[in-house]
């Protein structure tokens, strides 16, 4: 009884800040969700309006566009960060020269502002002054406009967000495979299995908690995107790299529409919590046949 | 030595037993072992999704959302209580 106060008393001050700066905003949020409300406009009261913001919402193609913009940039994203982390993960399990160096070298991203991160590959990617539009044309005789060309300026920010975010991955999957116990892959050699099997039958169920937890992570971060894609491109050109973080910007900032980008931004919350769940059941849940 | 031969015997009935009790677990139709606040979470995702698809595809033709909210109420009842 005694233990089990103690433990309420140490929760008690997270749970308050959580539900100060996570419960509560999040209830507001549901509030103005279903209301019209500019408060920047002539008549700038809260006026409810039902479920009318959902209703504009299941047609509005900008947003719809935006979601499948942000799907297709986090398919890409998360995935080549996880495949890429993991094979650097396995580089940083063997000894090499040069490796705490190039640790170091590898985790600086991480320690940038997403908008820091932004500007610097705005620099990068600019045709007239930027790097990477010179020696692309320079050597391959390409020529790279992410303000004009669609295609480009998507791939660039899947390329940023791999940089930024491929050493967490890494990190992440240093500590599991560290952690993992040696045995079973001792006695997988000796039962003579092959580097392959002994990835997907041995490595890879070992680790998959820790997977599950960095796309989880990976997975919501990419799903807000905001900061660096407005640093990089503001959402173009036209509306290719309008991610459903830049169209809530867009739509509460600039438009001053705060009921409706309350609800998209619902919406946006409710699909997230959906794929992180869709993902730990498929993946982690404890199955069981059911007569 | 044991002055109770069938002790060991007993001891391992009731382990056994004890094992049985453990491992049974109520069936639901859900294919995922959950518990009620799973259920509960479960119904209000089904409930959004059926409301939004109402929006888009079924309002249009004239059924009212509130026939959406009934079915949602209902399937999360039958969910919760017997998922």
């Amino acid at each position: 009884m005694q233990s089990k106060r103690l433990g309420w008393i140490l929760l008690a001050p997270t749970l308050v800040i959580l539900f100060f700066f996570g419960v509560l905003p999040f209830i507001y949020v549901v509030y103005v969700s279903f209301h019209s409300w500019n408060p920047f406009a002539v008549n700038p009261e809260m006026v409810f309006n039902g479920a009318d913001n959902f209703r504009k919402i299941v047609f509005d193609s900008a947003f719809l566009n935006s979601v499948g913009v942000t799907v297709m940039f986090v398919f890409f994203a998360v995935l080549s960060e996880l495949i890429i982390g993991y094979f650097l993960a396995q580089a940083f399990m063997r000894d090499f020269p040069g490796k705490a160096i190039f640790r170091t070298i590898h985790t600086l991203p991480l320690i940038m502002a997403p908008i820091i991160v932004g500007s610097v590959w705005k620099l990068m990617t600019t045709p007239s002054i930027g790097i990477i539009p010179h020696y692309l044309d320079e050597w391959f005789g390409i020529s790279m406009n992410i303000g004009t060309s669609a295609p480009a300026a998507f791939a660039t920010i899947v390329i940023m967000d791999i940089w930024h975010w491929t050493p967490l991955v890494t990190l992440t999957l240093i500590a599991a495979l560290v952690s993992l116990p040696q045995d079973p892959f001792e006695q997988a050699q000796i039962d003579g299995a092959g580097k392959r099997q002994i990835f997907w039958h041995i490595t890879l169920p070992m680790i998959a908690p820790a997977v599950v937890a960095t796309v989880f992570i990976r997975l919501m971060d990419a799903l807000r995107t905001v900061d660096e894609v407005w640093m990089l491109t503001g959402g173009g050109p036209g509306s290719a790299t309008r991610f459903v973080g830049v169209h809530i910007f867009k739509e509460v900032f600039p438009k001053t529409n705060y009921g409706y980008g309350s609800t998209i931004s619902v919406i946006v919350l409710y699909l997230t919590i959906v794929s992180c769940w869709l993902l730990y059941v498929t993946m982690l849940a404890p199955r069981s046949k059911k007569d | 030595m044991s002055d109770h031969p069938e002790e060991p015997l007993i001891s391992a009935l009731l382990e056994e037993e004890d094992a049985q009790k453990n491992t049974v677990k109520p069936t639901g139709f859900l294919p995922i072992e959950t518990n009620w606040f799973d259920r509960l979470f479960i119904s209000v995702v089904i409930w959004i999704a059926l409301c939004l698809f109402w929006f888009r595809f079924i309002e249009p033709l004239g059924l009212s959302i509130w026939i959406a909210n009934a079915s949602a109420a209902a399937l999360a009842f039958i969910i919760i209580k017997k998922g």
